[in-house]
């Protein structure tokens, strides 16, 4: 049975992509790891070519709230100065969103990432989809959207560079 | 534009103070041509792939030696073989999709048909048609095959040759190399799947980073703050007879380092941060599963091949060229068919620290890339290799650049490059 989607929680579902994309964007890692519910999140990002396969390997594989707080620590911490810092555009657009339970969401989007490395041109780092699983937290216009689970999948089946941040 | 270089005849001058590599090697084409000719192409085994990849009778999957574009396949009576991917007719790509399965090879052009040991099989409008055309009396199938290379496995690891009179493979891999792929592929694995990633530089820069333990815990600084891999740890750096290959191993040890040991090895280093806690530490908490108790396997097999065992990460790791500035590794991580669901998790959360996104590879594109970019020009300037001595000489730690030398030793022997060492 469809459910409809209620004008506040559509709201709130896109706030939250502007958020994951703001967050990204800014290199905000904190920021990226507070679109995520937190209690119990996860944020995978796969190749479109092993999830064809139905292979699990992921380019990042991140299967708790835990280690999401870790990859910000990663980013900022452990490998601060180790790679050349690049600037990302995300652009999405949704594709579909359908009703997963009280308050709960699944849906889906396409994304474009552009990127510039510090001295360099715009070029396109990947495209591909989002594939979410979205709770509603909080009641009428207060509610927030946060992702239980974020799986990326890439488009590229050779990425153009070694990757630092999150898809 | 380089001017080609006329026969090739290359000199290179070491001095006492360690081995010293032209930068041109990295930005002339000249040289990535011969590398295709002499290498790639010449006295050498070259990975392409796991049979696991190709489980069943007519499985395929395209690749590339070098620079040239190859199929391999499982025949229908089991057999791999490997061909040039290219139709026997007017040069056109034969297979274009990374992988499938065939009964097979159709060339999409003028419709060759070719089955799976590459014998020619069809050949539309071959007597003409209504008596017009045709190929001529003298066309004879058989001398229209694909090209086949050499193809020899070694406990399902495959490798091709484009030579007939190379050494057959395990002689070419030397008792050592063959010993650290029985150890790991001793038993059926499972395809986890591939990550592929384009570098901006040249594939040799690569070649280097593995064969260099030095650079270990010092680009590296997730090993460091966590302690999987630093250099005070037991360790050996070996390279096959020949010395084109290396095995670069972290050895169990009874007396492991303290705390102010590490202090004063690291004091220099910008971050060796041991305050430093994960959130969730279960990343590290993998599972021993060999009896030697090594738990870091850095095995770089000429030309185009890393094996690597870091924790419970198994992968093989594949380079292809593309130019002077640009090539692509190709990563198949693995486990093995046996595994439980708890080793499968191990090995899943553990795949963070591997591939282009990875928490102790991710800075090795960078370094191949930053190399790449400042070595452009003063082509006639060298990199300095003197770490451990400046000598190919098997040493039973880590700190050390020999098995790079032990590389560009045989590089020097493939291309015909002099070699002069000034006292």
């Amino acid at each position: 049975m469809s459910q409809a989607v209620t004008a506040a929680h559509a709201s709130a579902i896109e706030a939250l992509h502007t958020a994951y994309l703001a967050a990204l964007d800014k290199g905000d890692m904190a920021a990226w790891a507070a679109t995520f519910a937190s209690n119990e999140a996860s944020y995978f990002c796969i190749s479109a070519e092993n999830d064809r396969r139905g292979l699990p390997l992921a380019l990042m594989y991140d299967d708790c709230r835990g280690r999401i707080d870790d990859r910000v620590s990663f980013v900022t911490k452990v490998w601060a100065g180790t790679y050349q810092p690049y600037r990302t555009r995300h652009f999405i657009q949704q594709l579909s969103m359908n009703v997963a339970g009280a308050n709960q969401y699944r849906a889906t989007s396409g994304f474009m990432i552009m990127m510039t490395p510090e001295g360099g041109a715009t070029t396109i780092l990947t495209s591909g989809e989002y594939r979410d699983l979205i709770d509603i937290q909080g009641e009428g216009d207060q509610c927030r959207a946060v992702f239980r689970e974020r799986r990326t999948v890439y488009d590229a089946d050779v990425l153009p560079r070694y990757i630092v941040f999150p898809f | 534009m380089n001017a080609p270089m006329e026969s090739f005849e290359q000199r290179w001058t070491s001095s006492p103070e360690g081995f010293r590599v032209p930068y041109e090697v990295f930005t002339d084409r000249a040289y990535y041509d011969k590398e295709q000719e002499k290498i790639f192409r010449g006295e050498t085994w070259s990975f392409v792939g796991l049979e696991a990849e190709l489980p069943n009778k007519g499985d395929f999957k395209a690749t590339a030696i070098g620079d040239t574009p190859v199929i391999v396949t499982r025949d229908q009576v089991g057999q791999i073989r490997v061909f040039k991917n290219r139709c026997a007719h007017r040069g056109a790509l034969l297979v274009r999709e990374p992988r499938g399965n065939v009964k097979s090879f159709d060339c999409v052009y003028h419709q060759w048909s070719f089955d799976l040991t590459g014998a020619l099989r069809g050949v539309p409008m071959r007597r003409g048609v209504r008596g017009q055309g045709g190929m001529p009396p003298e066309f004879d199938m058989a001398n229209f095959g694909l090209d086949a290379l050499r193809v020899e496995s070694l406990n399902g690891v495959i490798f091709a040759s484009f030579s007939s009179t190379v050494e057959p493979l395990l002689d070419y891999l030397g008792e050592e190399v063959v010993d650290t792929i029985q150890r790991i592929f001793n038993r059926p694995i499972r395809i986890m799947g591939d990550q592929r990633q384009y570098v901006h530089g040249n594939w040799k820069l690569y070649a280097e980073n593995t064969r260099d333990p030095y650079h270990g815990s010092l680009l590296h600084l997730f090993h460091n703050t966590f302690g999987l891999y630093r250099a005070t740890q037991a360790g050996v750096s070996h390279m096959d007879a020949s010395k084109r290959h290396s095995i670069l191993k972290v050895v169990a040890t009874a007396t492991p380092a303290s705390e102010s040991e590490n202090k004063e090895v690291y004091k220099d280093v910008r971050s060796y941060n041991t305050d430093f806690h994960l959130q969730d530490p279960s990343i590290l908490a993998g599972r021993k599963e060999f009896d030697d108790g090594s738990t870091l396997i850095i095995n770089a097999i000429f030309p185009n091949l890393l094996l690597q065992q870091i924790a419970n990460t198994l992968a093989v790791r594949q380079s292809v060229t593309y130019a002077p500035d640009a090539f692509e590794i190709v990563w198949t991580l693995f486990g093995y068919a046996d595994d439980d669901e708890e080793m499968q998790m191990i090995r899943m959360k553990q795949s963070n620290l591997i591939g282009p996104a990875g928490l102790i590879s991710m800075e090795d594109g960078e370094a191949v890339e930053i190399v790449q970019e400042a070595v452009v020009r003063d082509g006639k300037k060298t990199s300095l290799l003197a770490m451990g001595g400046g000598r190919a000489e098997n040493v039973e730690h880590m700190i050390t650049e020999a098995p790079i030398i032990g590389f560009w030793e045989n590089y020097c022997r493939y291309l015909g490059i002099t070699q002069v060492r000034v006292a």
